[in-house]
């Protein structure tokens, strides 16, 4: 008899069971799905509206119906954004070699080395990690006007290394002095100098924190306003923020679809190599924190 | 002795490009501004103006404007830096769990922290906007049409409709390093605590957060600096606009600067900012000290 209740009880207490962790999942589920809703409606909705014409978009309509994809062509051509991308992409990706290069070199340096100073210059990378950009907005703009290099890629190149490299330095000099000892004993008992050991031996090891840096100091060479906003002011040097900055003074002001539309165009490489390569995006640009 | 001379012309050599462009771009610089942020000067005269002092601090201390962009700098850090480590830590409790969309959905929620600011910016300048924007849209839709509003042009709402874009755009760098933290945890003091009955919420509440409090300590920390520089969501959203409502430090040194002509005054705006920053870095210094030696114990 008793043998019978307890049967009973086991299973009733095993469907409630079974049922919290049903309602719990849902719970859980509901609240991921609504925030990852949350995180990209803002994106669909900019491609919905790419697609739309001005009668659709005050209608305050949510699906373009027609879509209306020659608003990319035109988007293409009033924005001039072929020579943005070729603009942004020659200074983002000169500044993020250089950057890479002088990191690598500064990282060995610092990681591998113990010299006189090493704790100063060490010092003065930690101070360039968190100082606001903004510091040297006015002295830059200055010397740029007086050395006549307002509206040169140069005038974004030297800021943009120079901003990028307390990043990639410190974290080259985490990675250099993660590598193990015996390395560089074993290749300076084979006659190796500094340079060779450096290049030949430890500089392969550190693809991976190579990739961390030019992805992390690519990203925000992209996305970067308020230098080219101040050190660029003709249209043709312009790099794609500011340029499409400008669209919102022209002409095509009151003609959101085609913003729009420039404003997808723009993201689109950024998020396509974004999805290709995630991982590194995602531990690129948290490892300055994640690496304490 | 030549052996040790020669270590150290090396490892100077190593960083000396290094060192070279941090003195040029970021030295020079604030040397730069502290000594132009005691001068007057229009910008455009070839020659700085007088040796003024303090006064370009002194005149900043008596405009309301400084003081309003400082209170809104303040207000952005304090009410954007708790909403994007609670709402972070909630999303990484949730995603630290055997779950097979994890990482797609780790993938997902860190697409608004790689946009740019300037399509982010762009995009919900027209969600807020009053007539056919999204927001006001939905609210129609969901028969809350009286709550339908004027997001940016109204200084009441201003900011806040701001700074609920800034935490939408970071909330997912703070749940890829607070989840980050969440998988180095001890397991076995989890599963000690799951033996002796702990319930969800208790696993989260007293043991889950107490031993993640430096993470949590330092994501709210690189929140604060982060607020506390931004720039071109403001400037581009709103203008700092309107009526000052949301102008912060960094929006007034560029209006300063730029568009009055001003860069003694702008320059000591920048000096502020910069005080500000490092100051807080500091304490970022000492809690990541505090972490490591209650690691270390």
């Amino acid at each position: 008899m008793s043998t019978v209740v307890d049967a009973r009880a086991v299973a009733r207490s095993r469907r409630v069971i079974l049922r919290r962790v049903l309602v719990g999942r849902g719970v859980v589920w509901a609240v991921l799905l609504g925030a990852v809703a949350v995180s990209l409606a803002p994106g669909l909705y900019m491609v919905a509206l790419s697609l739309m014409d001005n009668p659709q978009l005050f209608a305050g309509r949510l699906v373009p119906r027609p879509p209306h994809p020659e608003n990319y062509p035109r988007a293409w051509v009033a924005s001039n954004i072929g020579r943005l991308y070729w603009n942004s992409i020659y200074v983002s990706t000169v500044s993020m070699v250089l950057t890479v290069a002088i990191s690598a070199l500064a990282g060995y340096g610092l990681g591998r080395i113990r010299f006189v100073g090493r704790g100063l210059v060490y010092g003065l990378v930690l101070v360039g990690l968190t100082i606001p950009v903004q510091i040297a907005l006015i002295p830059l703009f200055i010397n740029l006007r007086t050395l006549g290099l307002i509206n040169t890629p140069l005038a974004l190149i030297g800021p943009y290394t120079a901003f990028g490299l307390a990043f990639g330095t410190y974290v080259m000099t985490g990675f250099f002095r993660g590598l193990p000892r015996e390395l560089d004993e074993a290749a300076r008992l084979d006659g190796a100098g500094d340079l060779q050991i450096f290049a030949r031996v430890m500089l392969p090891l550190t693809r991976p924190a190579l990739a961390t840096v030019a992805i992390f100091v690519f990203l925000q060479n992209w996305n970067e306003f308020l230098f080219a906003l101040t050190f660029l002011t003709e249209s043709r040097m312009r790099t794609l923020p500011t340029g499409i900055y400008a669209l919102l003074s022209s002409e095509f002001y009151g003609n959101y679809p085609i913003l729009a539309a420039s404003l997808v165009l723009f993201s689109v490489p950024v998020l396509v190599l974004y999805f290709l390569f995630q991982q590194q995006f995602i531990e690129g640009l948290t490892a300055g924190a994640v690496k304490n | 002795m030549r052996h040790r001379w020669r270590r150290h012309a090396t490892g100077l050599a190593f960083t000396a490009p290094a060192l070279v462009i941090l003195a040029a771009f970021l030295l020079y610089p604030i040397g730069y501004s502290l000594w132009l942020s005691l001068h007057e000067w229009d910008g455009y005269t070839p020659r700085w103006g007088a040796f003024v002092g303090l006064e370009n601090y002194r005149t900043l201390a008596g405009d309301e404007v400084f003081w309003k962009a400082t209170l809104n700098s303040i207000v952005f850090v304090v009410v954007r830096t708790p909403l994007e480590v609670a709402v972070g830590f909630l999303l990484a409790i949730l995603l630290n769990r055997r779950l097979a969309a994890r990482s797609l959905l780790r993938t997902l929620f860190f697409v608004p922290v790689v946009m740019s600011l300037i399509v982010v910016t762009l995009i919900f300048q027209r969600v807020y906007e009053p007539n056919t924007g999204l927001l006001n849209t939905l609210l129609h839709g969901i028969g809350l049409g009286a709550w339908a509003h004027a997001w940016l042009g109204d200084p009441v709402t201003a900011l806040p409709a701001v700074i609920a874009v800034s935490v939408w755009k970071n909330v997912g760098f703070s749940l890829v390093i607070l989840l980050a933290g969440l998988q180095s945890l001890p397991q076995d003091v989890l599963d000690a605590a799951r033996v002796d009955g702990a319930g969800a919420w208790q696993l989260i509440l007293r043991v889950i957060t107490p031993l993640m409090r430096p993470i949590l300590a330092l994501t709210a920390l690189l929140s604060i600096i982060g607020g506390l520089k931004v720039f071109d969501l403001i400037f581009i959203m709103t203008r700092g606009g309107p009526t000052y409502s949301t102008e912060v430090l960094a929006t007034m040194l560029y209006r300063e600067a730029f568009e009055q002509n001003h860069m003694g005054v702008a320059s000591a705006i920048a000096v502020i900012l910069v005080t500000l920053v490092l100051s807080i870095a500091r304490l970022q210094a000492l809690v990541l000290r505090e972490s490591k030696e209650a690691g270390a114990a």
